[in-house]
């Protein structure tokens, strides 16, 4: 991918000297920049082994990444690549210097790549190139890429490969030959860059192929591939099992022994794959052609991908895409639901971390600094509206909790709460402890939707206990209404009175009836739910072992306990949330029962009308 | 493909610093929303933006409202860096708050590497006189050291609240200007003090 790495001058000693000789016909001001990009090259060169001996931590940045790589299949085919567009790469390139010398803010990638392989130096450089230099989030491996390159839902998927993915979900499927068409290397190397300065990337700015070829970018600068040097081998011996059976055991077992991060990653991409071929009809990429297109990248045999890919569905269980929603930012219009402001202060608090964290090692920048005031301005701004929230919200909090009270001093209200309660505790903690599981199990796509499990589970079962009691008490006032009716049948006046309200109490109680058995039934599903949802929990914990993960992404301390704090705090508004809810339900129940009986019982009169 | 806003007035980045409870967020909140909160909750950072017209020139103001507690010290230092002025601030009720000063005063100067950074010593809570542990002389006398201004507020009567901000942005108002100059070389022979005037109430 980068043309004008040292290892293309090895592999090609005259290209720069031909170049000269057919460019005679251009200015000489050409030919300077020719040369002077030359001896850049090899200062580089000599600045990368200088490096190579300092440090190996950041050792793999951009075409050394290759080496490392293992698999010289994809070494090879670079190199075919450069041989067919050289020319054309050479002109780009060109170019690329000559806008570079015109637009000095810009400084473009020359002095960048220079500085490469000195330490983080204490002074503002122009942009961010500091920590795009330092730090970067292409070309490191998976651990550091998801904590440089953060999403700050708590989802440890680096954020390049997240946003790709989601940007290919969203419009990437339909698009023919998706993955096989590449885009222009100068295009996907100029969002590399964008992301290694931590800067918002807009891939709809741009097109499919190049945020493919980005996608394909990361994977293939990955220092060690997904699957691990040693874990790689058994997986392709388990790819290669005939017996359809028995590869997918071998798969699955190979797979829940890979690093976390890697496991995730991996099941990311293999479920996006997976999507990419449910619409091979449009976009004429079925497994096959796919596995092919991305072999290389992922540093396997087709075969192995294939089978990945068909065997996604048992190996990685429960994984849905989520779509990223970053942190707010100061013009975006802010949240008014509290449920959504606590969600975005969580993130925007793992972003200010992230941005302290940086800076605390000793990387600022000018547009960093900028940014780090803005999201602190926004956060401010969002807990002054949970504040005010908190404040009105008080005084109906605890008349919602009366009338929990009451509610739970009946029998009843009791016996069917309790089954709920247990998995709500249940999930309650594993929320606490571990956020990526919350989110796998929880789809966050709809922002309100995580709770809406729990929540209408506890709606349907409360609620269908303050109906039942409701209609017992109901039942048990018409039938003293009955007997009262006996004696003082003889009244005229009553009678009329008394038999309107028996008839509409008796519709009324038909409809209850009716109600309570469409209740017991939502019960007797969200039960069910439950009990998958607990599997799905337990699965998961299985494949994730909390702690280690958890504090990868969480460095800093602190972060875990603002974490836990918000998240409790989260979990006790959308109680409240909860109750509102229930006591809404019931209110609008009720109304429409009434309702419907009054409307019953004039139907009823009318035909007594008629008949008369 | 950061966005930019268009053309904005000029920005003027204040820190707020001083012990915990000394009244830092009452301040900023008296300055920004003109309210007053009684119950006190530690701040860990917050920042806040607001458009004002400070002669007549409209200009925006960036208030970065600090931790007190030691505990965020760390997070502190990181927006000390980009601050352009600051407002020191103890409680005139509280000695050790007073004596704190000195610390953040040398704090900032180390990173800030200049002397003359735009700075107001303040003395908050001035409505409660009757509990004064720092007299007003004992204040004044540091800050003529140091060579900046002092001045006593009270977040409660918003006495002197607007005065502070204001004061503190005209500072650095003058001192970006005289940056320009010297940085352009084009030498605007124009008033060429340096701000190191006293304010006596």
């Amino acid at each position: 991918m980068d043309f004008d790495s040292p290892e293309v001058m090895k592999d090609f000693p005259g290209l720069y000297s031909s170049e000269k000789k057919k460019g005679n016909d251009n200015d000489y001001n050409d030919e300077c920049e020719k040369t002077t990009k030359k001896d850049m090259l090899i200062g580089k060169r000599k600045e990368k082994k200088d490096k190579k001996d300092k440090d190996k931590g950041y050792a793999a940045l951009e075409g050394e990444s290759s080496d490392e790589a293992s698999t010289c299949k994809s070494k090879k085919s670079k190199a075919f690549k450069f041989t067919k567009s050289k020319d054309k790469e050479k002109e780009k390139h060109k170019d690329k210097q000559e806008s570079s010398k015109k637009n000095p803010p810009k400084k473009s990638e020359k002095p960048h790549k220079v500085r490469k392989g000195f330490g983080p130096s204490k002074h503002y450089v122009g942009d961010c190139t500091d920590l795009a230099d330092a730090l970067p989030i292409f070309g490191v491996d998976i651990e550091e890429a998801c904590t440089r390159g953060r999403c700050h839902d708590g989802i440890s998927i680096p954020l390049p490969v997240r946003e790709c993915v989601d940007y290919i979900e969203a419009t990437g499927l339909t698009f023919e030959g998706v993955y096989k068409v590449s885009g222009p290397k100068n295009k996907v190397s100029q969002i590399r860059k964008i992301y290694n300065n931590r800067q918002v990337v807009r891939l709809n700015e741009y097109d499919v192929p190049t945020a493919t070829s980005l996608l394909k970018m990361f994977l293939r600068d990955l220092p060690e591939p997904i699957f691990t040097n040693e874990l790689l081998i058994r997986f392709e011996e388990a790819g290669a099992i005939l017996n359809y059976n028995t590869r997918e055991k071998h798969l699955k077992t190979l797979i829940e022994s890979l690093p976390n991060l890697n496991r995730l990653l991996l099941g990311w991409l293999i479920v996006h794959l997976h999507n990419v071929t449910l619409k091979e009809h449009i976009n004429k990429m079925n497994r096959q052609a796919l596995s092919q297109a991305l072999n290389h990248t992922f540093h396997i045999s087709s075969r192995l991908l294939q089978a990945l890919i068909l065997h996604q569905e048992v190996l990685f269980p429960n994984l849905a895409i989520i779509k990223y929603y970053p942190p707010l930012e100061s013009e975006s219009a802010l949240p008014d639901d509290p449920v959504i402001i606590e969600k975005e202060l969580s993130k925007l608090e793992s972003l200010l971390s992230q941005i302290h964290w940086e800076m605390q090692n000793g990387h600022f920048s000018k547009t960093r600094e900028e940014h780090l005031w803005e999201v602190q301005r926004v956060t401010t701004e969002l807990k002054r509206k949970l504040k005010k929230f908190a404040k009105t919200e008080n005084t109906s909090q605890q008349t919602s909790q009366d009338i929990k009270q009451q509610s739970e001093e009946k029998e009843a209200e009791k016996v069917l709460e309790e089954p709920v309660q247990v998995p709500k505790l249940e999930e309650a903690t594993t929320v606490n402890v571990e956020v990526e599981v919350k989110n796998i199990e929880l789809t966050y796509d709809k922002k309100i939707d995580p709770e809406s499990v729990t929540e209408s589970e506890e709606t349907a079962n409360s609620s269908d206990a303050i109906k039942e009691q409701r209609t017992d008490s109901e039942e048990e006032y018409s039938d003293s209404e009955l007997s009262s009716t006996d004696s003082e049948l003889l009244e005229d006046v009553f009678c009329q009175y008394f038999d309107e309200k028996i008839v509409t109490l008796k519709i009324k109680n038909t409809l209850l009836k009716d109600l309570i058995e469409s209740l017991t039934e939502n019960i007797n599903q969200e039960k069910k739910e439950i009990e998958d949802h607990q599997k799905k929990i337990s699965n998961l914990m299985r494949c994730l072992p909390l702690k280690p993960a958890y504090r990868r992404c969480l460095k800093d301390p602190n972060s875990f306990n603002e974490v836990q704090t918000l998240l409790v705090r989260e979990n006790h508004m959308l109680q409240i949330k909860k109750l509102h809810l229930v006591r809404q339900v019931m209110e609008q129940k009720e109304q429409c029962i009434d309702l419907q009986a009054k409307l019953k019982y004039a139907m009823k009169d009318n035909k007594d009308l008629k008949i008369f | 493909m950061s966005k930019r806003p268009a053309v904005q007035p000029a920005l003027h980045k204040v820190i707020m610093v001083g012990s915990g409870g000394v009244g830092k967020s009452a301040l900023t909140l008296q300055f920004m929303y003109d309210e007053f909160v009684e119950d006190y909750e530690p701040t860990k950072a917050d920042s806040y933006r607001k458009k004002i017209l400070l002669d007549g020139e409209e200009v925006q103001i960036d208030i970065l409202d600090t931790a007190g507690q030691e505990d965020y010290a760390a997070i502190r230092d990181n927006y000390f860096r980009s601050g352009e002025g600051f407002l020191c601030i103890f409680s005139i009720t509280e000695d050790e708050s007073f004596q704190a000063t000195q610390e953040f005063r040398e704090q900032i100067l180390r990173v800030k590497n200049d002397d003359n950074i735009p700075f107001l010593l303040v003395g908050n809570k001035s409505d409660l006189d009757e509990k004064r542990k720092v007299t007003f002389q004992e204040a004044q006398d540091r800050a003529n050291k140091w060579g900046v201004p002092y001045v006593e507020t009270s977040a409660k009567t918003r006495e002197n609240v607007d005065k502070v901000f204001y004061d503190l942005m005209r500072e650095i108002r003058a001192r970006k200007k005289d940056e320009n100059k010297t940085s352009n070389g084009r030498g605007k022979d124009k008033n060429k003090k340096k701000k190191l005037k006293c304010v006596i109430l």
